[in-house]
């Protein structure tokens, strides 16, 4: 118990505290709530006393309108403590959200190659709703009812001290019960969780494959799936619910326990005069009236269950820290950088190097064209330079600087990329191509645009650069995702240039429509192009050749072109002779 | 259909299970009315003697034993009531996924996928909670019943003025319905785009990290974070609101009874038990009352929730939704039936007519496209950027539902071309092919036996092979979000030998070549082509495919601009010379 409640009482004071006016009020309300909770059965024991005495029918009648107006508080403090919970829960919530998404993307890739997007969908949004009970709920309403429960046992002692003590042990041996109970049952909602996520990744993956699964004929095989997911899902499921009921049901059933035992003992007081029948029906009320409280703490201690196995996945997340160490200060340069790599040696994971003790130097404004077979390792070069991981042994110069020690967020800054897969956000065109800055002002998008040739698209846009794209690019075809791709990185203004396979999805026609535009990037920046298509590399100063992730030709285009015996004069070769063709037929 | 009738039909898929779940909670409830009594007889004697009566020790006995009858009741509903849950969820999953996968392909799901993942979480939980207000309110209704007798015996005057809340109760209830309605649908709206961006933002992670643009987009996501907080405050607020209403109706009705009882005192003999009695059960009438009213404000929910999911059906019958099929819950879900190559499959000819389709809103698409593909041919489709290439290919394989135009395989009409077009007809690999969590194999198979399949044959021809060899499980080895990534090449590949295992009349590629180096993509076409056993339908503008081809169809802005061989193309088409040129100046 003292370890969650630790781990609540971080994360409160990190998520609570810039609210704490609100939080406050909060209190306040619900701590009248409690008071008026308390008067209620008072105002029923003076009426029945007053009954029994005989009293005065105005006297009865000011108890009625007294309780009418308790009543009428009630609602007032009830809407306003909903108004203002919900407000704190959802703000603190957000808060912790938005966190979570910075925390994320702050994480490197292979991070991200574990951890599908459904999955991350369901950490923070699904884990932290089950949060978003604890901020107002669980946190006050605890709170709320241990101090309800306090109170009434506190007046249990008033009434007398016998009804007090035998009470206050019903309500201790109540709570006990309850909480062995929850003991048992947490690790069915585990479970329960687990799978429900898992229905939740294979359901991403299916939506996102619908075009794959429906034209080779596979939907029958996805429904196997999902039968199959169902019957292992079932017993889990009635195994998690059951738990449920069992502590609901036990619970209401010790409470009629305890309403036998207070009637009994109200029966026994009153036989010998020790109190009024008014005040025997006041014990029976309160006893009611306790059992609120001992119920939500035990289903608030639910909550705190499942937000724990919630909280613990959430903390499992910011624990996971990036791999790479972003302590640099160094600023890089503007301008054209140049690129170093000295002896540099790669995995992705032990044993299976990617990049073996590759060096090579690039001079600033000079532009590099990289080929080498699927595999060979030109994508992870590129990766590396973005210190999306960084080498295990050797070392990478940006301008002269080691990447290490510059600002993660400095090297982005100053190198740009373009990949095969261009993401689109269900946002605005602006967004798409600022990637939400709004700092950019709409001349510089549409200079930008108009650079690209990709002006007659946006003409075609109903409503211009506030037009919203759908997130699967719907209505884009690949070519123009990647002439927004390109936008995306002239807009950047990085010193560094990287295409990777960035035209394999463009056809020749629209390449020498962006040409002009390619040359302006690159022009006052160095570049890397890596292309399994020799005809992007027509305009590089040097080649690399990569194979098996070393280095296996490397030097000026010329130079390496008219080598004879070189690899890259042979694919050059067969790619304008078109040699094998003549073979196959 | 209307709500209630998609609702009862989920009920008569398994009424048993509905009907056991629906007593359970009506004894639950019901057993109060004892409850009542035994108060009543308790504080009706007690202060009639200082002495005390064995009658009171009976009461509570009776007291105590109905408790521990309602106990195992509980239990009993503990696990038909979440069964029935999982019941309603499942179907409406099932037959939504069902829809979803026949649907054509490229169009399978309206929104963004991370809306379509919270109508399968979110709104099927909304129907199946339905239920449980539902039983709730039956049982709260038989012990009203019961309640009311039992009072009308004792005061009518009083009772009468009991359910005068419940009336007020169910006309604010109706009043306030329509407005509920509309801020549930805008804060799910709000959930939505939420819960979207979540899913955007994790698959351009690596986009987002290159650009540095981290911090902006974060700063996109607490805005909409923010809409959802004002919209969901409004949304619960309201509703609660109206809980609280109806939760101090108990209050109110309880002053009522007091004020009415100091009236009638003196003229009536009323016991301190019949006040208690009165007080109790005003309790759980309110309650009764209340769940109505959220019963009602819960339904208009859940008519939400269907719209939302109907939605999803994509214009199918509301009663697909909730079609009757077994969730293969008791026993293990049957093999799948593999549709064996026949004679009857065999393709002489396919033409598509005047082919035309629109993207809604763009005014970008394909126009009157006619196509011809002969048996053993390899037909290439070429064209700059936004030409049309891939959306001429997805109408033809009903990916996308054409606008206009007629498909023929052999002299058959192809109506629905969206089940037609699968294997043994033909087989597609689309340009970013798409895999499961799941081993290699299976990702290759999806679901054929694995002992019909020619693995082997479909591996090397895809030059799969040696990828293969190199990894450490081989084929078993695990893809995905537990398993390794494979990179472009290799997954566009993979994605061939899973189109070539299905072994189809008919082969479609969408620029397969756009992962693939030179060398590899020779080998490929060069194995491809050894047996030309199929026929070939191409997305290309490589050099090599189209000296290949039988037949090159150039397509410019939708519209075929230029066909025929590659020589009559170079001689005749500016279009064609551009295209060529374009990619022999760069091979150069």
């Amino acid at each position: 118990m003292l370890l969650p409640l630790k781990r609540y009482l971080t994360l409160l004071k990190t998520y609570l505290k810039p609210q704490w006016l609100r939080t406050l009020l909060l209190a306040i309300l619900l701590l009248t709530s409690i008071g008026l909770q308390l008067l209620a059965p008072q105002i029923l024991r003076y009426f029945i006393d007053t009954v029994m005495a005989g009293g005065a029918t105005t006297s009865l009648i000011m108890a009625g309108v007294l309780f009418i107006g308790v009543a009428l508080l009630k609602l007032g403090v009830s809407v306003a403590t909903t108004y203002f919970s919900e407000n704190i829960a959802w703000t603190a919530t957000n808060q912790l959200r938005a966190d979570l998404v910075a925390h994320c993307l702050s994480l490197d890739m292979s991070f991200h190659k574990e951890h599908t997007p459904g999955e991350l969908l369901e950490r923070i949004d699904g884990d932290v709703d089950a949060l978003s009970n604890f901020f107002s709920e669980f946190t006050l309403h605890l709170l709320n009812n241990t101090l309800l429960a306090i109170a009434i046992l506190v007046l249990f002692f008033l009434v007398d001290w016998r009804v007090g003590v035998t009470m206050t042990a019903f309500a201790a041996i109540a709570l006990l019960i309850m909480v062995l109970i929850q003991r048992r049952v947490v690790p069915y909602y585990v479970k329960l969780r687990q799978v429900n996520a898992e229905f939740s990744s294979f359901l991403g993956e299916q939506l996102a494959a619908t075009e794959d699964i429906g034209a080779n004929g596979a939907p029958a095989a996805i429904m196997r799936q999902f039968y199959l997911l169902l019957r292992r899902w079932l017993p889990i499921n009635t195994k998690a619910n059951f738990a449920d009921y069992f502590m609901g049901g036990t619970l209401l059933f010790v409470f009629i326990l305890g309403a036998a035992l207070s009637l009994t003992l109200g029966a026994y007081l009153w036989s010998i005069g020790a109190i009024t029948v008014g005040t025997v029906y006041l014990i029976f009320s309160y006893t009611d009236l306790l059992s609120t409280p001992i119920g939500e703490i035990q289903t608030q201690l639910q909550d705190l269950q499942q937000a724990e196995a919630s909280m613990v996945r959430i903390e499992q997340l910011f624990s996971i820290h990036s791999a790479l160490a972003d302590d640099g200060n160094t600023l890089l340069p503007s301008g054209a950088l140049s690129v170093e790599f000295h002896n540099v040696s790669f995995s992705y994971s032990p044993g299976a190097a990617i990049i073996k003790s590759v060096s090579f130097h690039l001079p600033p404004g000079n532009l590099l064209g990289i080929v080498g077979r699927t595999g060979s390792g030109k994508t992870t070069l590129a990766r590396l330079l973005f210190r999306l991981y960084d080498p295990q042994m050797g070392e990478i110069c940006l301008g002269n600087e080691p990447i290490k020690n510059v600002r993660l967020h400095d090297v982005r800054q100053h190198v740009g990329m373009v990949t095969q897969d261009v993401q689109i956000f269900h946002a605005t065109v602006r967004d798409n191509l600022t990637f939400f800055n709004s700092a950019i002002p709409d001349s510089q998008i549409l200079a930008a645009i108009d650079d690209l040739g990709l002006s007659a698209w946006l003409n075609t846009l109903p409503g211009g650069l506030d037009s919203e794209l759908g997130s699967d690019g719907a209505g884009l075809s690949a070519g123009e995702a990647q002439l927004l791709a390109f936008t995306r990185v002239l807009l950047a203004n990085p010193g560094l240039v990287i295409l990777d396979e960035a035209s394999s999805r463009l056809d020749p026609a629209t390449e020498q429509l962006i040409e002009r535009a390619i040359i302006k990037l690159f022009s006052g920046r160095t570049g890397i192009i890596i292309a399994h298509r020799l005809a992007t590399l027509q305009r590089v100063d040097e080649i690399m050749v990569i194979e098996d992730g070393s280095i296996l030709e490397y030097g000026q285009r010329e130079e390496v072109a008219s080598d004879p015996s070189s690899r890259f004069s042979y694919l050059l070769q067969s790619g304008v002779e078109c040699g094998f063709i003549q073979h196959v037929r | 259909m209307k709500t209630y009738q998609l609702l009862w039909r989920i009920v008569r898929f398994q009424p048993w299970v509905f009907l056991i779940s629906a007593l359970f909670t009506a004894f639950f409830f019901s057993s109060r009315v004892i409850f009542g009594y035994i108060i009543q007889t308790f504080f009706n004697i007690l202060p009639t003697s200082r002495h005390l009566s064995p009658m009171l020790w009976e009461v509570i006995a009776l007291l105590v034993t109905t408790a521990l009858a309602r106990y195992i009741v509980t239990l009993g509903g503990g696990i038909i009531r979440p069964l029935s849950f999982f019941i309603t969820q499942s179907l409406l999953r099932r037959n939504m996924l069902e829809r979803i996968l026949e649907r054509p392909g490229a169009q399978a799901v309206p929104r963004s996928a991370g809306a379509a993942i919270n109508c399968f979480q979110n709104d099927t939980e909304h129907v199946a909670n339905m239920f449980g207000w539902l039983y709730a309110a039956i049982g709260l209704f038989l012990f009203s019943l019961g309640a009311l007798i039992m009072l009308l015996r004792i005061n009518v005057q009083i009772t009468l003025l009991v359910f005068v809340p419940l009336v007020c109760v169910v006309v604010i209830a109706q009043r306030t319905q329509a407005r509920v309605r509309g801020y549930r649908q805008s804060s799910r709206e709000a959930t939505a785009r939420v819960t979207s961006l979540i899913g955007e933002i994790f698959t351009a992670v690596q986009a987002i990290q290159v650009a540095g643009a981290e911090a902006h987009v974060v700063a996109h996501f607490r805005k909409l974070n923010d809409h959802r907080r004002q919209r969901m405050i409004t949304d619960r607020v309201l509703t609660d609101a109206l809980d609280a209403i109806f939760e101090n109706t108990v209050g109110l009705g309880r002053g009522f009874i007091l004020i009415v009882a100091a009236f009638t005192l003196h003229t009536t003999r009323l016991g301190i038990g019949d006040i208690a009695l009165f007080i109790y059960y005003l309790t759980f009438v309110a309650a009764f009352t209340q769940s109505f009213g959220t019963l009602i404000a819960q339904y208009n929910q859940t008519s939400v929730s269907f719209e939302r999911m109907l939605n999803l059906l994509h214009g199918a019958p509301a009663g697909r939704l909730v079609s009757h099929t077994s969730l293969h819950l008791r026993h293990q879900p049957p093999e799948i039936l593999l549709q064996s190559k026949t004679e009857k499959h065999r393709l002489e000819v396919v033409q598509a007519t005047r082919l035309s389709y629109c993207y809604p809103g763009t005014g970008q698409g394909i126009e009157n496209i006619d196509l011809c593909l002969k048996r053993g041919t390899l037909t290439v489709i070429t064209g700059r950027v936004a030409a049309g290439k891939t959306t001429l290919l997805r109408v033809l394989l009903g990916l996308l539902p054409r606008d206009s135009g007629a498909i023929h395989w052999n002299s058959t009409i192809i109506n629905d071309p969206t089940t037609f077009f699968v294997p043994p007809y033909s087989a597609y690999t689309p340009q970013v092919p798409h895999f499961f969590s799941n081993t290699l194999q299976e990702n290759i198979l999806l679901g054929l036996p694995e002992e019909t399949a020619n693995m082997p044959a479909a591996i090397h021809t895809a030059v799969l092979e040696k990828d293969v060899m190199k990894l450490e499980n081989g084929l078993q080895t695990v893809i995905g979000t537990r398993g390794i990534k494979l990179s472009g090449g290799q997954a566009q590949r993979t994605a061939i030998a899973r189109m070539l295992v299905r072994d189809a009349e008919l082969l479609v590629f969408d620029d397969v070549s756009s992962a693939l180096d030179v060398e590899t993509e020779q080998l490929l076409w060069e194995r491809l082509f050894a047996s030309r056993a199929s026929t070939y339908l191409v997305v290309s503008h490589r050099r090599l495919v189209f000296q290949h081809a039988d037949h090159i169809i150039v397509l410019k802005d939708g519209k075929v601009e230029a066909q025929g061989t590659l020589q009559t193309l170079l001689a005749t088409s500016e279009e064609m010379r551009k295209l060529w040129q374009g990619e022999t100046q760069s091979e150069r």
